[in-house]
């Protein structure tokens, strides 16, 4: 006998049929979207090595991070020489008037020292050329007891009459004017005991006696060329040219910006060329050590010999031997350190040698050279690239090492290292940004390299893949 | 065993052999200038003299076997311009023994500080500790010393308000250089024993002291951290080995009367027998480093097997 509730149940189901009968039957299926969690659950895979591996790499912001800043200062590298407003690397940047070398300026965004507004008198000193001219806010020097009316006071400056011309004149210490009981009380007379110089302006743009430059457009020249007044607030400037030290100059008057830049080139250059080299020579070593089973015992040893000897001696000596330059530097340093790539890939091949797909592909008839560069080596790229990720740091690192015990590269090809080692010598000074720029963008790439490599590699190890 | 530990003694001598050959030869190639105090004031036939006579236009065997004879005989040679005529083995003798306090200092102290800090890091994953520890590792690692050396020198000493430069008398001197010199090996012991320690507390028999009750502190100590260290006492020779390129670096930075500020000052004086010595002196090192943490490691762990496994080829 049936229940009711199951009587209930069947009527219900007629009902539900019914309902589904009157839908189309287009619209009685929906495609089921892919959904990887399903997928995983009945064990369908469609794992990639590759796309495993970037997703790992993905889920790590620091080294994420750290790419973007690596991409963005290696192509700002090699494009800075060819932006506007940059200094040669090894220039000397001379002053125009004096001749002489810029030296330690400290960095600034701006060549500007100071903004005069419209109006502003100036003296025009002679040197000029097409864009730019020389001017000075200096009237005249006063000499020492010369008498001079002060018709204002203004506290730090006095308004002067002196020889029919009319200017300020600084009224502090260093002038010591002789000031009656009311200073206020204008006109009187006074007078300094010094040699005193008189300004077109409150204020002392030259900053204690620099040549200014200033653009012609911002001024009105005089009819006999001796003095110029300003049109509009016109820029007064350090140097003729409107590109800033950014990192300030060096001691021998360099622009520091340019040599960071330029060392940063040669360091990555030497870093890139030092991993390159190790890497091909390593992997033909190691695959050739790996696979021909009759080279082992003498490589091994050869091995041995060489593993054996610090790296550092070995750095040492062949900089010393041959001359400083870039290529004796990258000599010494790959002349040891393709051995422990060429170790790693050996040991790794010979695990995977002798596989069941390898023994397959060998009965199949496939060349050795496809063996191994089809079925051995795709097996290795990760590695290769971690340790080719770990090299560009140890390199620049060595070349700031060897330059310090003075075999590194001649100051005339400016890297890392030299700059460093020259800003050593600042480093408890007022000049301390020649160590500090360097140093900053070192540390930023050689960081940056660590980090990335070592979170590729973790990323690339299947053991952390799902 | 023993024949494990004579064949691998014989092939630190064969090695020895070759890099002290070699670096004889490189060392011929030198400008001759290297070898007087005066060379521009000479005339030819006074140098030509002068070679002759210290056996330089020998050809190159004899050269190299009366080379390897006085060797054995202690003798070093003399310095050419450093300090003209002195035996280079006195001016070394002088020099050796604060290089070699100073690195014994530094391995103290990389020891006592590296392995507490591994130990720490191991034990709190992913906490405090670790993330501390894994900084400095980076920073150290990342970061060439020759950099971060300077700094540590420049506002330590202000820090402490000392001196920048070394003195003997002076202990508290000792501080910055000692410590510079450890950074390295310390960065080192812990990256190397955190990982080894995690290494070995996902194991089974790990798991099953757990599982038993022995106490968290005892597991750590008793099982974990002694089989951690097994193949970290490998390291401690080749901390050594560490030390002479960091002693070559801080001796000259603190003017530090050792040998490695010792090889510098040679290097930019171009005095080269004492070059040739002193790189003969460092690779010396540097292969009985390597070859007593091989040895070392032998004696220690007797999980190491010396039967040659056959080879399937």
């Amino acid at each position: 006998m049936k229940r009711i509730s199951d009587q209930l149940a069947q009527r219900a189901e007629i009902s539900a049929e019914k309902q589904l009968r009157s839908v189309p039957e287009d619209q009685l299926f929906d495609y089921a979207p892919r959904s990887e969690a399903a997928a995983e659950r009945t064990g369908y895979s469609n794992y990639s090595y590759w796309g495993s591996t970037f997703r790992m790499f993905g889920k790590k912001r620091i080294a994420l991070a750290l790419l973007v800043v690596l991409v963005v200062l290696v192509t700002f590298t090699f494009i800075q020489p060819y932006l506007p407003g940059q200094y040669p690397a090894t220039k000397i940047i001379n002053h125009p008037i004096t001749g002489k070398q810029m030296s330690n300026i400290g960095p600034a965004t701006t060549t500007e020292i100071a903004t005069a507004p419209e109006g502003t008198g100036l003296v025009v000193t002679p040197w000029q050329d097409e864009e730019w001219l020389a001017v000075s806010n200096v009237l005249a020097t006063i000499p020492a007891r010369k008498a001079i009316t002060v018709t204002e006071h203004l506290d730090q400056w006095v308004k002067v009459d002196v020889d029919g011309k009319s200017g300020y004149v600084r009224n502090d210490f260093t002038t010591k004017l002789k000031m009656p009981d009311d200073p206020q009380n204008v006109p009187y007379e006074s007078r300094s005991n010094f040699a005193i110089k008189l300004f077109s302006t409150p204020m002392d743009y030259t900053q204690g006696g620099n040549e200014l430059f200033v653009r012609r457009d911002d001024v009105r020249v005089s009819g006999d060329g001796l003095t110029a007044t300003t049109v509009r607030n016109a820029s007064l400037r350090l140097l003729p040219t409107e590109a800033p030290f950014l990192f300030g100059t060096n001691n021998a008057g360099q622009d520091l910006w340019g040599m960071v830049w330029s060392g940063t080139r040669t360091s990555l250059f030497i870093g890139f060329v030092v991993a390159l080299i190790e890497a091909a020579v390593g992997i033909l070593v190691g695959v050739i050590w790996g696979y021909v089973r009759k080279v082992d015992r003498v490589m091994t040893e050869i091995y041995n010999v060489i593993n054996n000897i610090p790296t550092t001696i070995v750095l040492i000596l062949i900089a010393y031997v041959l001359r400083p330059g870039i290529f004796s530097l990258i000599f010494a340093m790959t002349l040891t350190g393709w051995v422990s790539m060429a170790r790693f890939i050996r040991n790794q091949i010979v695990i995977i040698r002798d596989r069941d797909y390898n023994m397959a592909s060998r009965c199949l008839g496939t060349g050795t050279l496809r063996i191994i560069t089809r079925n051995l080596l795709p097996y290795l790229v990760s590695v290769i690239m971690l340790r080719m990720a770990l090299a560009i740091p140890g390199a620049i690192g060595s070349e700031v090492f060897i330059t310090y015990i003075g075999l590194g590269l001649p100051l005339s090809i400016p890297s890392l290292g030299n700059l460093i080692t020259v800003g050593r010598k600042f480093v408890s000074t007022p000049q301390s940004y020649q160590l500090l720029f360097p140093t900053i963008v070192l540390s930023i790439v050689t960081v940056s390299f660590y980090i990335i490599g070592n979170s590729f590699a973790d990323a690339a190890d299947p053991r952390n893949h799902v | 065993m023993l024949k494990y530990i004579l064949k691998r003694v014989a092939a630190a001598v064969l090695t020895l052999i070759i890099i002290l050959s070699v670096v004889f030869i490189l060392v011929r190639q030198m400008p001759i200038e290297g070898y007087f105090d005066n060379f521009d004031k000479l005339d030819k036939a006074v140098i030509d003299a002068r070679l002759q006579q210290m056996g330089l236009r020998d050809p190159i065997f004899t050269q190299m076997k009366n080379f390897f004879g006085a060797l054995l005989r202690g003798d070093l040679g003399t310095s050419a311009r450093y300090s003209v005529g002195a035996s280079i083995s006195d001016i070394i003798v002088k020099k050796a023994p604060i290089s070699i306090r100073m690195g014994v200092l530094s391995m103290a102290l990389s020891l006592g500080l590296g392995i507490p800090l591994g130990g720490a890091m191991a034990r709190s994953k992913s906490k405090l500790w670790d993330k501390f520890g894994t900084v400095f590792i980076v920073l150290v690692n990342a970061v060439p010393a020759a950099v971060y050396y300077i700094f540590l020198q420049a506002y330590g000493s202000n820090a402490l308000g000392i001196s920048m430069l070394f003195e003997e008398s002076n202990p508290v001197s000792w501080i910055l250089p000692v410590f510079s010199m450890s950074l390295g090996s310390i960065a080192y012991y812990a990256m190397w024993l955190r990982r080894y320690m995690l290494d070995e507390m996902n194991k089974d028999y790990v798991k099953l002291a757990r599982a038993k009750g022995v106490k968290n502190s005892t597991v750590t100590m008793q099982h974990v951290f002694r089989n951690a260290f097994v193949p970290m006492i490998q390291y401690i020779p080749s901390t050594l080995l560490f030390t002479i390129s960091g002693s070559i670096y801080i001796e000259s930075l603190y003017s530090i009367p050792g040998m490695g500020g010792l090889l510098v000052d040679v290097i930019s004086r171009q005095d080269n027998p004492m070059v040739q010595a002193l790189v003969m002196i460092y690779s010396c090192i540097g292969i009985i480093g390597m070859l007593l943490g091989d040895v070392l490691m032998v004696l220690i762990d007797p999980r190491i097997s010396f039967a040659r496994k056959a080879e399937v080829r």
